[in-house]
């Protein structure tokens, strides 16, 4: 009589174990997996997934049986059978997980270790996250820096990542692989795309009003194609030959320093006044002051945004490090091109194209 | 909705002295252990933060506080014994010598080290107040922090004692019912304790970056 | 007329005002004090400073302080009040109040009317989630909405922890009261202006860092995220004072021949969350004041600029944040314990093994707490040892599971609302419990952190080791607290609506974590594919909603209208159970005294306790 219940729910169990994983694996649909980290991972998914299945069968399967057949008849008010428990059964109960628990963290050890083991043939890229955007640098071929993230397919890459105001975090689904990009330390992440195809990286850790929308495109191309892409950027004029308008429209963008995250050229607000008009307009400022746009006041406006806070916005918004930033990349400029350059003045100069 | 019934004479239930006084006892050092949590933390953020290293500090000065932090303890010591054996005078005395050495080693963090009223004075080749600010980098936001989180519970101790003391005047314990003398006097050692800890932490440990 | 005169002269009402009060004292004796000094205009110290002193002002005009300000001049005071005289007996649930059960049962309703605000957060939000697209909510308001859901519904939690502990354990060891009931009352009444502190954030601003807070987003949020770090750490004190209070009087005021392991198995889950409480508590409270401080006076701790570091913070905060899931918990999973026996008619299996596995599942909860900075820029030699702790909290928790398997098992079970619910909870707990380990282990947390998947664990582990066993317990000791029975149908509607409507909430919520839907994100990208899930989510969130609703009208209707309950309608053996409903003033009017075991179903003609006769000397 006894044995017959702990059989039967022992079979159904099994049952509904085998059932479970595959109903699981149904409605949790991993993305298409697009780097090499993403078959092993996968398949520590799949190891979870039966694991879930089972244990999530074994005490449900029992529990509703009981609920079910031993359901207390209406008039029968006598109690149940004196058990007080079983040691052997709770210790079986408790080694059994234990064995199952250090095998998982060896195995997740020995995956783990494998996807971020440094690979003898890295290509690096550094990364730079910032509210609300991404830039994409080439050390490898004289720095080309980028708005999107273009890679060679199967080549191993590292990532050198910052951030220069809060901690994002770099994720791309298809690669199965994430990493926090932390202010004030570089962090690393290691992989290797395998299928050509587009994706977009997706800032996974809250940084801010525009955190949704945090969001960089990612394309994985042939090795050609990956050539080709750094033979057309190498072919670039350089920032000496264009003319500061056309620095400044570069300076605005994702690739230079993120304007855009916050300042539209198309009349819309995102976070900051758009920058339709503004050269010459009247701004109503928080402390009901009004001033007239003019070089002088943008430049202050840039290089010390928090001295005066245009009314409806806030302050402790916009970075307050453009001046440092904008040196540093003067200096490399200088070094590499061998002519001074003002960020600033070429910011002006777009921002005065913008009035028509 | 009356949940709870009928008022009952509440003699009869009231907790006897000896259960309550083990009672008061555990959650006293059951809160002290629960701060033992506290201070960890700030002492872990000063060994994260500074590492190896530590802001320059007047050595005198922390030595000076410090000792007189442990005298007070000694004091606290002698006032507590006192009560347990009826001796009222040196049991109020004690107090009021640990208040204020108490408040000495305030002053000393407050006044000099943290040096609130921006003086100088240099007296026998030693600068008798500090000039660390709190906004020094994470020197000073540690030491601020650390020092101030301290300097808190002193001053709560020293109220703590006063008004033990003003109740202690009005002849509130005997030597068979003290609990009141004997919280603070735990609650003090127990401060002194936090700062053996901190001192060397803050002035000792590590080398002048 | 007479109820709102009441209303308006309570603790509640005066205690708000001190706040108002202290809070406008507090800003402008800051204020004053920076303009005498000639630094610049920044209205954030004198907020911080506001706010802390608004919490006193609180306490101050609620009347908790009255009492030990009189022994500060030396004056005794009267523990023991009883009802409130010449005034109806419900103003005595407005107003400070040292009895033990009034207390619990302040904190019980105070979180369900959180509960209600943080929920109503959620599904206003769930509004703008259900298309793609900005609708409803600007990108602002949706932030404030979920980080204060968050913070919210974890107050909840903490409340309901309060509510369970305070009115069952003295009652459950045989106490008159707890041991410190002044404290007692403290802790109560301190949580009150911490939620009005979080709420004031959501005006002032609102924030935009979640429920963790990280720096140094907090120091560019808006100024109402001051508002909710002090909350949060206003909430503290209650903990703090809450669990030592609790730990002592389970110490010293058990009933004679109440051993520890014949303690009821409720109690020990108690004393576990309790330490969980008492001492982690104290570095959440160090994270957020250092948070509070950085940002308002400029001391660097964890803004790299300054030279501080950002995963200090995150280390200090969950170092708490982690222990504290499992305090939530300990106390549902002690319900599911005590009801499992009475409604099996079965002793509780393995009763040392359960006991132990909570004491085992807070400590081992200490050593995990990197688990959620996986992906935060530690070493792997760092990882990997928390990795494997984090995987160990299966094996307790397992324990329990399979206890409580070996106590329904061959049992006489019936399946009345209360037992209803410790089912539901251990299914959903169960999902909640097996969908961790996955995020457990690193590589495939590499996927899923700051994804939806977390967020359908944890409202799994939340809903079935907090929601649906603080239910449970409603229900089940209704009668006790109010002497009449709950509508057997309405709780059974209640239940029968909520539990598809949290499996839809949660599986959909995992689902769309794994396909690449990001966390506290207020729109999300069409190509996902997770469009559909999203509006099945927002429909099992109404249906969750409505279900509560059923269940706080059930609870007030009832109170007046319903029959008579039996004493005992469970036939259970606990000790409140052997006496009257609703509980005498002060507990038993003879102490009990222990002779048997809890649990002894099934065995005819052993009691567990025995009332003394009346003392004869
Ligand atoms: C009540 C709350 C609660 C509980 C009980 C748990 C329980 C567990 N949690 Fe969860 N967790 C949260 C609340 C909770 N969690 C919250 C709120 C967050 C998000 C915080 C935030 O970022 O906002 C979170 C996030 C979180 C993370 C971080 C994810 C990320 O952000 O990347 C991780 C990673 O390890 C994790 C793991 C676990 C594990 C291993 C358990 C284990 O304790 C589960 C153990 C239980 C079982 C496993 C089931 C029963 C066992 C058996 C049947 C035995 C056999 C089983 C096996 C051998 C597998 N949780
Ligand atoms: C106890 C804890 C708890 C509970 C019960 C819930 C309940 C719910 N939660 Fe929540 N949730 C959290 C704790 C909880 N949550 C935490 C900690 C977070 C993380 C925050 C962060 O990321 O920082 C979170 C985050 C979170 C998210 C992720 C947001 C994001 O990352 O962008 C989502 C999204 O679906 C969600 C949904 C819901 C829903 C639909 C419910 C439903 O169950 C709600 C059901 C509704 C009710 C219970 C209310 C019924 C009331 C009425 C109908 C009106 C009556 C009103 C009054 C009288 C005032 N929650
Ligand atoms: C993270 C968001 C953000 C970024 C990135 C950002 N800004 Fe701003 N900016 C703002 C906000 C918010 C304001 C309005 C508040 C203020 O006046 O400081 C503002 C104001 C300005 C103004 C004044 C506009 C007016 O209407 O008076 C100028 C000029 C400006 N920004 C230039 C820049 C330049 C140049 C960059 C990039 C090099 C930049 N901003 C990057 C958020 C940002
Ligand atoms: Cu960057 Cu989120
Ligand atoms: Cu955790």
């Amino acid at each position: 009589m006894k044995k017959k219940h702990l059989l039967f729910a022992t079979g159904l169990t099994i049952i509904t174990s085998i059932l479970l994983y595959f109903l699981l694996t149904a409605i949790y649909r991993l993305p298409t997996s697009a780097s090499a980290e993403a078959g092993p991972i996968d398949q520590l998914f799949h190891i979870h997934f039966g694991f879930i299945a089972f244990f999530f069968s074994l005490i449900m399967v029992f529990v509703v049986y009981a609920a079910l057949v031993f359901r207390r008849r209406p008039d029968d008010e006598t109690d149940g059978p004196h058990i007080h428990g079983h040691t052997g059964l709770e210790i079986t109960w408790t080694v059994i997980p234990v064995i199952i628990v250090l095998g998982l963290g060896v195995y997740g050890t020995n995956v783990l270790v494998d996807i971020t083991a440094p690979q003898p043939n890295e290509m690096v890229v550094k990364v730079h996250a910032r509210q609300w955007s991404w830039s994409f640098e080439y050390p490898d071929y004289e720095n080309i820096s980028s708005a999107e993230l273009i890679l060679p397919a199967n080549q191993p890459i590292r990532l050198e990542m910052d951030s220069e105001d809060v901690i994002h975090s770099f994720w791309v689904p298809e690669f199965r692989v994430k990493q926090d990009v932390v202010p004030g330390r570089t962090t690393i992440l290691r992989f290797t795309p395998t299928q050509a195809g587009d994706y977009k990286v997706r800032c996974a850790e809250i940084c801010g009003k525009q955190h949704a929308n945090m969001l960089a495109p990612v394309k994985v191309l042939s090795d050609q194609e990956f050539t080709a892409w750094v033979d057309e950027r190498l072919a670039q004029p350089l920032f000496a030959e264009l003319t500061p308008e056309e620095r400044g429209e570069i300076w605005y963008s994702a690739e230079g320093f993120g304007c855009a995250a916050c300042h539209s050229v198309d009349g819309t607000q995102i976070v900051g006044p758009t920058w339709l008009g503004l050269f010459g307009r009247e701004e109503q400022m928080d402390d009901g002051s009004t001033i007239v746009v003019d070089e002088t006041y943008l430049r202050e406006s840039i290089l010390n945004p928090n001295a005066k806070i245009v009314s409806g916005f806030n302050a402790n918004i916009m970075p307050p490090n453009y001046e440092q930033r904008f040196a540093e990349k003067q200096a490399e400029i200088l070094a590499a091109e061998g002519v001074e350059i003002d960020i600033v003045e070429d910011l002006i100069a777009y921002i005065k194209t913008l009035n028509e | 909705m009356s949940a709870v019934t009928t008022h009952h004479d509440a003699h009869g239930h009231e907790v006897p002295y000896e259960v309550q006084l083990r009672s008061n006892r555990l959650g006293l050092w059951l809160f002290c252990f629960s701060e033992v949590f506290l201070f960890l933390a700030l002492l872990v953020a000063r060994f994260y933060l500074w590492g190896n290293t530590r802001p320059e500090l007047s050595q005198v000065l922390g030595l000076l506080t410090t000792s007189i932090l442990l005298v007070s303890s000694f004091f606290m010591n002698r006032a507590e014994t006192a009560i347990a054996h009826g001796d009222r005078k040196t049991f109020l005395n004690g107090l009021l010598i640990t208040a204020l050495l108490g408040t000495l080693f305030f002053v000393g963090v407050v006044v000099m080290e943290w040096n609130v009223f921006g003086l100088e004075l240099e007296l026998f080749g030693v600068e008798w107040f500090g000039h660390l600010r709190p906004t020094d980098g994470v020197f000073g936001g540690v030491f601020f922090a650390m020092t101030g989180m301290h300097a808190l519970h002193v001053l709560s101790g020293i109220v703590f004692i006063l008004i033990v003391w003003a109740n202690g005047r009005k002849g509130h314990f005997s030597p068979e019912r003290h609990w009141g003398v004997e919280a603070c006097a735990i609650y003090w050692h127990y401060v002194d304790v936090v700062w053996v800890f901190f001192y060397p932490a803050l002035y000792l440990i590590g080398h002048v970056a | 007329m007479k109820a709102l005169w009441y209303f308006l002269t309570s603790s509640f009402t005066r205690g708000l005002i001190g706040q108002a009060i202290f809070t406008a004292i507090g800003m402008t004796f800051v204020n004053a004090i920076r303009s005498v000094m000639g630094l610049e205009a920044n209205a954030e110290p004198g907020v911080v400073f506001g706010a802390l002193l608004g919490v006193f002002g609180f306490l101050l005009g609620a009347g908790v302080l009255t009492d030990w300000i009189k022994w500060i001049f030396g004056k005794e005071t009267p523990l023991r009040h009883g009802p409130p005289q010449g005034k109806p007996e419900w103003t005595r649930y407005l107003n400070v109040d040292y009895n033990h059960k009034v207390i619990g049962i302040q904190y019980g309703y105070t979180s369900l009317l959180v509960l209600l605000v943080g929920g109503l957060f959620a599904l206003i939000f769930r509004i703008e989630l259900a298309q793609p697209g900005m609708t409803l909510l600007t990108n602002d308001q949706y932030n404030t909405l979920f980080s204060a859901h968050g913070i919210v519904m974890i107050t909840a939690m903490l409340l309901g922890v309060g509510a369970m502990v305070n009115y069952l354990v003295p009652l459950m060891i045989g106490a008159a009261d707890m041991a410190f009931p002044r404290l007692n009352a403290f802790s109560y009444w301190v949580g009150i202006p911490a939620v009005v502190l979080i709420l004031a954030g959501m005006v002032v601003g609102g924030w935009d860092t979640g429920w963790v807070g990280y720096a140094p987003l907090t120091f560019r949020a808006p100024l109402g995220v001051q508002l909710f770090l002090l909350g949060f750490y206003v909430n503290g004190f209650s903990s703090i004072a809450g669990s030592i209070n609790l730990i002592v009087t389970v110490a010293t005021m058990r009933a004679k021949g109440m051993t520890l392991f014949r303690m009821p198995i409720f109690v020990w889950a108690a004393i576990a969350a309790a330490i969980i409480q008492m001492t982690a508590t104290q570095t959440v409270g160090v994270a957020l004041l250092m948070n509070v401080t950085e940002r308002a006076i400029g001391l660097s701790f964890f803004n790299p600029a300054n030279g501080g570091d950002p995963l200090l913070y995150q280390h200090l905060f969950w170092f708490y944040s982690h222990p504290v899931v499992y305090l939530f918990i300990l106390p549902g999973l002690g319900v599911i314990s005590e009801l499992l026996p009475v409604f099996s008619r079965k002793p509780l299996f393995g009763y040392k093994w359960i006991a132990l596995s909570s004491l085992g599942i807070a400590l081992v909860g200490f050593l995990v707490w990197a688990h959620h900075m996986f992906v935060a820029g530690l070493d792997n030699s760092l990882r990997i040892p928390f990795m494997i702790s984090t995987l160990f909290v299966a094996v307790p928790t397992g324990v329990k599971f399979f206890s409580w398997v070996g106590t329904i098992w061959e049992g006489k079970i019936s399946l009345e609302t209360p037992m209803l619910f410790v089912l539901g909870a251990i299914s959903v707990f169960l999902i909640g419990g097996v969908t961790g380990p996955i995020l457990g282990t690193i590589p495939t947390d590499m996927h899923l952190h700051d994804t939806y998947w977390v967020v359908g664990h944890f409202h799994a582990t939340m809903f079935g080791g907090f929601i649906f066993p603080f239910f449970a317990a409603i229900y089940y000791w209704y009668p006790k607290i109010t002497g009449r029975m709950y509508k057997e149908s309405l709780g059974k509607l209640h239940f029968w609506l909520m539990v598809p409507g949290f499996w839809v909430m949660s599986l959909g919520q995992m689902a769309t974590g794994i396909m690449g839907m990001r966390r506290r994100i207020a729109d999300y990208d069409p190509a996902l594919g997770v469009q559909n899930i999203h509006v099945l989510i927002t429909l099992a969130a109404f249906v969750i909603g409505w279900s509560v609703l059923i269940m706080v009208y059930n609870l007030v209707s009832s109170a007046r209208s319903q029959e008579l309950a039996d004493p005992n309608p469970w036939r259970s053996r606990s000790p409140e159970w052997q006496i009257p409903s609703p509980v005498p003033e002060f507990n038993y009017d003879v102490p009990f005294e222990v002779v048997g075991d809890p649990y002894d179903y099934g065995l005819s003609g052993v009691a567990y306790i025995r009332m003394a006769p009346a003392s004869g000397d």
